[in-house]
């Protein structure tokens, strides 16, 4: 009796939690599912059965594969750029010196700031009439434009990577709080260098840590939208449009619920191709 | 904590929990209307109107109305979510006719029921699909040329600056003409004096740039594009209802647009240009003159936010004189069960004082009688003369979203450099086809 009790308790303490994820994310992605072989619009009233039509209009469709392509390019770019100066600024940290605590708080603002907030302040500061940043660029002679078709890509990684870098850093220095200090000893003695150890004892202690931190920010990376959307709005012209823009201007422009509902399917479909490696990697360390 | 307790703690919660769930309760037989609203300058002039409403005629009508206001960006799409969920929890929606096809099935026809007559022709029209009214315009959106007066005058009177002018029209149309005044530019006008105001192309220009074009990828900056397209005969559509994109009348609008920016008369920056920028780059004093929204004005002419700029900002008729018009209002939602209060609440929405104290408070009133005759707002006046001699608006249908959408994704690559023009007005002629065919 009081093991049955016992069962049933845990059950009722889980359920709020177990209706939050049926409310907010099975019944959606059911119903999501569902629309998708309908044609489900704003503009129609009329709901007919599509079968996989709405599938064969977005694989067929041109600028799903460019989203696509771009959101991959711009996750692999940032993921890259944020994992290695996020180790590096760790690596900094990993000792001690004064007014360290203070660094530490100013280093990890950016991430306390909502991404679309982030977006607007940037529309603002790089204003090429009224920015406080361009005026300061043009000062130390910097005068091209950082909308420009060039430019464009190299300015998000590098917001993303002001934003997101911190977060890298956040949980990588706190990883390397866990290595045994006796391991860098031991090396001393053997006569390795400073960067011998980081790459023969910091780095494999701290790969899974790594992995995971590489993954929770790839998934990040992929779906952004709000920063993108704000200062470009998926421009010049298509040039920075995400699958996350792509799918909200399919849903929500053109009120075509059923084919943004399918697309997000396929996204689906394709992430699972990866997310198994990384699963079993994280799994497995 | 015992079973029996923790039980009686979830029953509690939940009971809470559904106490907010219950519907308004209404006093004295008076229906409460709930009205989506767009949130800002429209929303601040509108709630003068319903206050004004409801302490006189809604009392006579046993009608109180309430502004629902959702974030200004976010608007028309938390409305599509209500819309598809057919949803009676507001009474009347905010639509515009870019966007009236998408709302047009969750809106009650309005019949003839109101009196459309005291409406400016085009932004009433535009309300309009399939020979029915959704809407009631209580705002007519348009654009015009801002100037800098002090710059054009000095313009048409020095003779060296005249010089100038004439040696660039010869470099860049092949043929001398002489400076004008901007209520008669056509868009070869515009082209020069784009150039002659942009300092790289004229050392002696008081400006950067000539211009600021709003090229974002963005379905509100086709309207802008359309003005010359429509100044130069074209359309989206000809009279049998073929797509016509691909007409020399549209390669010549595009090539506009090209000549400017890849000639620099206007700032790179135009890629993500919209309202906002193109109102800092005139404020700011960094071009001469610019094609924008007829609610850029007041903040332009400003002495507190706009000093560099205030009481030297001339109105003109967008070149080509063809603009671009298109009315903001209400409709009634087709699941509401308040239809018949809805009605009377429009009705005195249609009356001259309504809309007196809408541009009282800021709004571009729709109804010419009031807009010619309102002295605190000269510029009203003017809108509703541009309007009538050289409005137009974009055919509304159901698909209109979508065919912004459309232009948008296709032709502000080709804009920026990134994709040919002729390509892009295929592809976008190709992707409307599709679309009216499915």
């Amino acid at each position: 009796m009081d093991m049955k009790n016992d069962r049933f308790t845990k059950l009722l303490l889980n359920l709020p939690l177990i209706l939050f994820l049926v409310l907010l994310v099975v019944f959606p992605a059911v119903y999501a599912l569902i629309i998708s072989f309908y044609d489900v619009s704003l503009s129609k009233s009329t709901k007919g059965f599509q079968g996989l039509g709405n599938y064969l209009k977005i694989i067929t469709n041109k600028s799903f594969w460019s989203s696509i392509f771009f959101s991959v390019k711009y996750t692999a770019i940032s993921l890259f750029i944020q994992i290695i100066l996020g180790f590096l600024i760790a690596l900094l940290f990993n000792r001690t010196f004064p007014g360290k605590k203070i660094l530490m708080s100013i280093m990890l603002m950016p991430i306390m700031i909502a991404p679309s907030l982030m977006g607007i302040m940037y529309r603002l500061l790089l204003n090429e009439n009224i920015g406080v940043l361009t005026e300061l660029f043009k000062k130390v002679g910097i005068t091209m434009s950082l909308f420009s078709n060039e430019m464009v890509f190299p300015l998000l990684i590098v917001l993303d990577a002001l934003q997101w870098t911190p977060f890298v850093f956040l949980i990588l220095y706190s990883a390397l709080q866990g290595i045994d200090k006796t391991l860098y000893e031991a090396a001393s003695v053997d006569g390795a260098t400073k960067w011998k150890q980081v790459i023969n004892i910091t780095i494999p202690s701290i790969f899974p840590i790594i992995i995971i931190v590489s993954f929770l920010r790839g998934i990040d990376a992929f779906r952004t939208f709000d920063v993108i959307y704000v200062l470009t709005s998926g421009g010049p012209g298509t040039a920075t449009t995400t699958i996350s823009i792509f799918l909200y201007k399919l849903g929500f422009k053109d009120g075509s619920f059923s084919l943004a509902a399918a697309s997000s399917i396929i996204v689906i479909m394709l992430l699972m191709l990866i997310m198994p490696l990384f699963v079993k990697k994280i799994v497995r360390n | 904590m015992n079973f029996k307790k923790m039980i009686m703690l979830l029953l509690l919660l939940l009971l809470i929990g559904l106490v907010g769930c219950g519907k308004e309760t209404e006093d004295n037989d008076t229906t409460n209307l709930q009205m989506v609203y767009w949130p800002g300058p429209e929303s601040d002039a509108m709630q003068k109107v319903v206050d004004e409403y409801n302490e006189t005629q809604g009392k006579e009508d046993k009608v109180n109305v309430e502004m629902v206001l959702i974030s200004r960006d976010g608007t028309f799409e938390k409305q599509a979510t209500m819309m598809s969920s057919e949803s009676d929890e507001v009474d009347m929606y905010f639509t515009a006719s870019y966007i009236l096809g998408q709302h047009a099935p969750y809106l009650e026809p309005l019949g003839d029921d109101l009196d459309f007559d005291v409406y400016l022709d085009a932004a009433i029209d535009s309300l309009e699909i399939e020979g029915e009214k959704y809407a009631i315009p209580m705002d007519a959106s348009t654009h015009f040329m801002f100037y800098r007066t002090d710059y054009i005058e000095r313009l048409l009177e020095d003779e060296n600056w005249k010089r100038k002018y004439r040696e660039l029209s010869k470099e860049i149309l092949n043929e001398e003409i002489d400076p004008k005044h901007p209520d008669e530019w056509s868009w070869d006008d515009y082209i020069v004096a784009s150039a002659f105001f942009t300092e790289e192309v004229n050392s002696e220009s008081p400006t950067k740039y000539g211009t600021i074009l709003q090229m974002k990828n963005l379905f509100l900056n086709i309207f802008l594009w359309d003005n010359i397209l429509w100044s130069e005969g074209g359309g989206w559509f000809d009279e049998q209802g073929e797509v016509i994109l691909d007409s020399p009348e549209a390669k010549k609008a595009m090539e506009v647009y090209n000549t400017i920016y890849e000639a620099g008369y206007t700032t790179p920056d135009s890629t993500v240009a919209e309202f906002p920028e193109a109102q800092a780059a005139f404020s700011s004093g960094n071009i001469a003159f610019l094609v924008q929204w007829g609610t850029g004005f007041d903040e332009l002419n400003n002495e507190d936010q706009s000093p560099n700029t205030a009481n030297k900002v001339g109105i003109a008729p967008v070149p080509g004189k063809k603009i671009h018009v298109h009315g903001q209002g209400i409709g009634i939602n087709k699941y509401s069960d308040k239809k018949e209060e809805s009605l009377k609440w429009m009705e005195y929405l249609t009356t001259n004082k309504a809309n007196e104290i809408y541009a009282e408070h800021g709004g571009i009133t729709a109804v010419p009688e009031v807009m010619e005759n309102f002295d605190k707002n000269p510029l009203l006046a003017e809108i509703s003369k541009h309007i009538q001699e050289y409005g137009y608006y974009e055919p509304t249908l159901l698909e209109t979203n979508q065919i912004l959408q459309i232009l948008a994704d296709e032709l502000s690559p080709a804009w920026v450099g990134e994709v040919e023009s002729e390509d892009a007005l295929l592809e976008a002629k190709n992707r409307i086809e599709s679309l009216m065919n499915d």
